[in-house]
């Protein structure tokens, strides 16, 4: 965790954590979907549970001739509807608005970065922001090379504060692109300075499972090959590429969901534990586990298309008949695939990772299988072949850890599976915040725990670009071969079976 | 169950009897109801009015701190009368199933002895799970079940806004968080109530340009609001959580009376000048008439030597708001509005019951502020 170089002796004894810096968030793109359904709200609920500071103020970034007031309104509006807080407390709201401006540039136009250089030194002195700046780019990806360019031509990467930028999802589409942008980011900023964004691991169950794993002695000694037969991670939507048609049908299930949020969650079920929590020593042991991934082969994988179908009961499209997707395309929007971590603790055991789109249920779970119990004394039961325990780390809808055992059944000789639920909201009766929340605060604070270092995109890259390769030179695919609603391929279910396992029924 | 006599072992029964009616058929889904407790909680009640605020916080706590409560209803009488009743407080799915539950049992008394209500209090603890005592009202610490119970205990928790004499109870509070020294550890809920305060202030000097003048603060105004009877208690606690954390230390004519204001004369250490320099720093403390009714109303650090520099808190006409305005000379200043929500009972007590051992920054508070209302003159 970074800690500052001076020691507020207030903050003793407080029971939350301390308030960032005042600074300026600048928010490139922020005209559109990310900036008014996700950052604002986050923003304001920050400042509604004072965790903001007083001046801190945010610069948005667009093309649309829009005025202050305008802006304002609209996220205004923005934050009625989408804040987990429902509608803003209009108090609050006009102190948090006035620090809000609207800035109008284009991001390749360099006289836009001049009078933006202008608007940060004027906030500074009138609401003591004291140079202190994050840059958000909520941008299309193409445009991040351009803005982080014009940033450094316009001395914007360091000031008499200090500087952070925040990278959006996707960062690159393969190896060689990822490689290139962190080249281009990293020729203008230090890499501390870096803060690249995966929404997933500002997720409380996500953190959670770090608690979970390392706070808990009981896990740790079965969290290892001896009493796990396997891991399954699933992350599933119900729903289809919606408007972004364009942008997914040149990036697929892989890139869109397995490089990183899949990813993000097998290196923290998979990684030894840190020496300390702080930035580096947790990133230190994720790249670890990414790079004791055995490579990966074309075998080990199973892609799938939805086609026509249903979807909450009412029939929709297929993925070809979308707006803006080829109607021969052979961009996957179901992955599944197998691999292994060969170290020591997990040498052996199969980790399946699954994500679609159209699947009938929105849930994204991590599930422990442990070992079956050694042999079967109980064999006069009816039911003799007893389910083996699994823990399931639920992150969504309901965030939540459940724990699957056998029990008898009352009366009968029967034994049965009973789950053992533990679900966040329920048990502390709490809305959690939402991963922006979190993730923006810990990038104003300055740590980057729950961020993404550059070694760990790019081994995250180096171990599926062969995969994107191989499948691009393949053969076309059978495309379309699920239907919307359904859970995938039968491919799918044949390429676990094979193991002799099958995929949680979620 | 009612006379004199209260039988334990109905109450188990009845305990274990309410368990079976929660729990589904096991065909039901596979899921059980998860019994899930954290704690004990002795509540011990002076009056129905006290007893009512109980039956409504208890089931509040559950979500966060699942916990047997035993709500103690310690009326005087001639006579004595004993009565229980149990009930499982149950935080709901949204299917409306229970999911997570405790328990409560609420003994309602007349005229018992503490050795009465103590020989029914402790079988029905859950065994292994810390035990805290919620004692409000006044002079929590000479009540007869309060000392018998206290030493059981892992948590008293007190509530200064509600005592009868306000400072004399704080310095005798402050002596027995000092003889007990952590066992049970001491909670005061006129502290909690101090935290959004706190937190306000504090933020004004994690920005790394305001924190010199933190150094240099010359005058404090702390003024709270009062109706009749005004409890400087929260204000004194303020002013001593500052001086503790700035080692601000009390001169040898420390305290001054005006009417309903109390001056307070403390030394700070000088900065940037020689070691044996020392600066003076004065705290008022008023009450004011406001809506709030009580608690703090507004809240000012000073620093008027060489370069002004002014922090305020302060409630704004629309409730639950507060403005934090930093002045700086040669500079604009920053304002900002932020939220001061007014904490339920059961917020105060579930962020108390969070805390596992003693909180040493309270008691580091309460010391001052108790070492200064002991030179009050009576
Ligand atoms: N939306 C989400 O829920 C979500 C979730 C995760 C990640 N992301 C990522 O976040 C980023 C932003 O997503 P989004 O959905 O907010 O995108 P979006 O709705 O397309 O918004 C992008 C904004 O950038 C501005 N823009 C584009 N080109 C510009 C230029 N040359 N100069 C100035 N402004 C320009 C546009 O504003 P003007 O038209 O006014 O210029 C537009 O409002 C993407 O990288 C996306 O992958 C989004």
């Amino acid at each position: 965790m970074a800690t500052s170089a001076f020691n507020n002796p207030l903050r003793a004894g407080l029971r939350i954590g301390r308030t960032p810096e005042p600074c300026t968030m600048v928010i490139f793109g922020s005209s559109g979907d990310l900036t008014s359904r996700k950052l604002v709200p986050a923003l304001y609920n920050l400042a509604r549970e004072r965790r903001l500071p007083g001046g801190f103020s945010v610069v948005g970034f667009a093309r649309r001739d829009w005025t202050d007031e305008y802006f304002r309104d609209l996220l205004r509006e923005a934050v009625n509807v989408n804040s987990r807080s429902g509608p803003v407390d209009p108090e609050l709201w006009a102190s948090f608005a006035h620090g809000i401006q609207y800035h109008r540039g284009s991001f390749d136009d360099a006289e836009a970065y001049t009078s933006l250089a202008e608007r940060l030194a004027k906030i500074d002195t009138e609401r003591g922001t004291g140079g202190n700046r994050v840059f958000y780019l909520a941008t299309p990806p193409d445009a991040y090379p351009t803005i982080v360019a014009q940033l450094g031509a316009h001395g914007l990467a360091h000031s008499r504060g200090w500087t952070r930028i925040i990278i959006e999802k996707p960062f690159g589409h393969d190896l060689a692109s990822a490689q290139a942008l962190n080249a281009e980011v990293l020729s203008v900023f230090d890499e501390d300075q870096v803060f690249r964004i995966d929404h997933y691991l500002g997720k409380e169950t996500v953190q959670n499972i770090l608690i979970f794993r390392f706070a808990n002695g009981i896990f740790e000694p079965i969290w290892n090959r001896n009493q796990i037969d396997h891991v399954q991670i699933t992350v599933a939507e119900t729903i289809g590429v919606e408007d972004r048609g364009g942008y997914y049908d040149s990036s697929g299930a892989l890139r869109d969901m397995i490089q990183n949020h899949l990813m993000q969650l097998l290196c923290l079920v998979a990684m030894e534990p840190p020496s300390v929590y702080d930035a580096d020593a947790v990133r230190d042991e994720k790249v670890k586990v990414l790079r004791a991934i055995r490579p990966l082969s074309v075998s080990d994988t199973v892609r799938g298309q939805y086609g026509p179908g249903s979807a909450n009961g009412l029939p929709v499209r297929g993925y070809r008949e979308e707006k803006g997707v080829s109607p021969t395309s052979q961009t996957e929007t179901y992955v599944a695939l197998k691999l292994f971590i060969d170290n020591w603790r997990w040498a052996g055991v199969p980790f399946y990772l699954r994500s679609g789109k159209r699947l009938p249920r929105r849930v994204s779970e991590i599930a422990i299988q442990f070992k079956s119990a050694p042999t079967m004394i109980f064999a006069d039961t009816p039911l003799n072949d007893l389910d083996p325990n699994v823990l399931a780390i639920k992150i969504q809808p309901d965030e939540g850890i459940s724990l699957k055992f056998s029990s008898k059944t009352p009366g009968q000789p029967q034994i049965r599976p009973v789950t053992m639920d533990f679900r966040y909201g329920a048990s502390f009766g709490v809305t959690s915040p939402e991963a922006y929340e979190r993730l923006l605060l810990d990038c104003m604070l300055g740590d980057g725990t729950l961020f993404t270092r550059r070694d760990e995109v790019e081994a995250s890259w180096a171990l599926l670009t062969p995969i994107l390769q191989a499948w691009a030179e393949g053969p076309p695919q059978p495309f379309p071969n699920y239907e919307a609603g359904s859970w995938g391929p039968a491919a799918a279910d044949e390429f676990i079976a094979r193991d002799g396992r099958y995929w949680r029924r979620l | 169950m009612s006379e004199a006599a209260i039988d334990i072992n109905a109450i188990e029964r009845e305990l274990r009897q309410m368990w079976q009616e929660q729990e589904n058929p096991p065909d039901a889904g596979g899921q059980a109801v998860i019994r899930a407790l954290t704690l004990n909680l002795i509540a011990r009640m002076p009056d129905d009015h006290w007893a009512d605020l109980a039956m409504t916080v208890a089931p509040a706590l559950t979500a966060h701190h699942p916990n047997r409560t035993v709500i103690v209803i310690d009326r005087p009488g001639q006579t004595t009368e004993l009565q229980a009743s149990v009930q499982a407080l149950c935080t709901l799915t949204s299917g409306g199933r229970a999911q997570v539950c405790g328990e409560q049992v609420t003994i309602s008394a007349r005229g018992a002895s503490a050795g009465q209500l103590t020989s029914l209090i402790l079988p029905l603890l859950v065994p292994d799970l810390p035990v805290v005592l919620w004692a409000p009202g006044a002079q929590p610490l000479a009540q007869p079940l309060v000392q018998r119970l206290y030493r059981l205990c892992d948590r008293l928790i007190v509530d200064s806004a509600t005592f009868a004499d306000p400072v004399r109870e704080l310095t005798e509070l402050a002596t027995f968080e000092q003889a007990t020294n952590g066992a049970p550890a001491v909670s005061d809920l006129g502290w909690t109530r101090l935290t959004p305060w706190r937190e306000l202030t504090a933020q004004f000097f994690d920005t790394r340009p305001f924190l010199p003048h933190l150094h240099r603060i010359d005058e404090i105004v702390i003024e709270y609001a009062a109706a009749d009877r005004p409890n400087p208690v929260a204000a004194l606690l303020f002013a001593g959580w500052l001086a503790s954390c700035l080692k601000w230390t009390p001169l040898e004519e420390a305290v001054g009376i005006e009417g309903e204001t109390i001056q307070l004369y403390l030394r700070r250490p000088a900065v940037g000048v020689g070691p044996a320099a020392i600066r003076l720093v004065s705290v008022e403390i008023r009450p004011v008439a406001h809506s709030a009714g009580e608690g703090l109303v507004r809240l000012i650090l000073r620093a008027v030597d060489n370069q002004r520099a002014e922090f305020v808190v302060e409630l704004t006409g629309e409730a639950g708001h507060a403005c934090t305005r930093a002045t700086i000379a040669g500079a604009a200043p920053i304002e900002r509005t932020a939220t001061i929500e007014r904490a339920t009972l059961a917020d105060l007590l579930s962020s108390e019951l969070r805390l596992l051992s003693r909180d040493r920054t309270f008691a580091a508070a309460l010391h001052v502020a108790a070492g200064l209302a002991r030179r009050f003159p009576v």
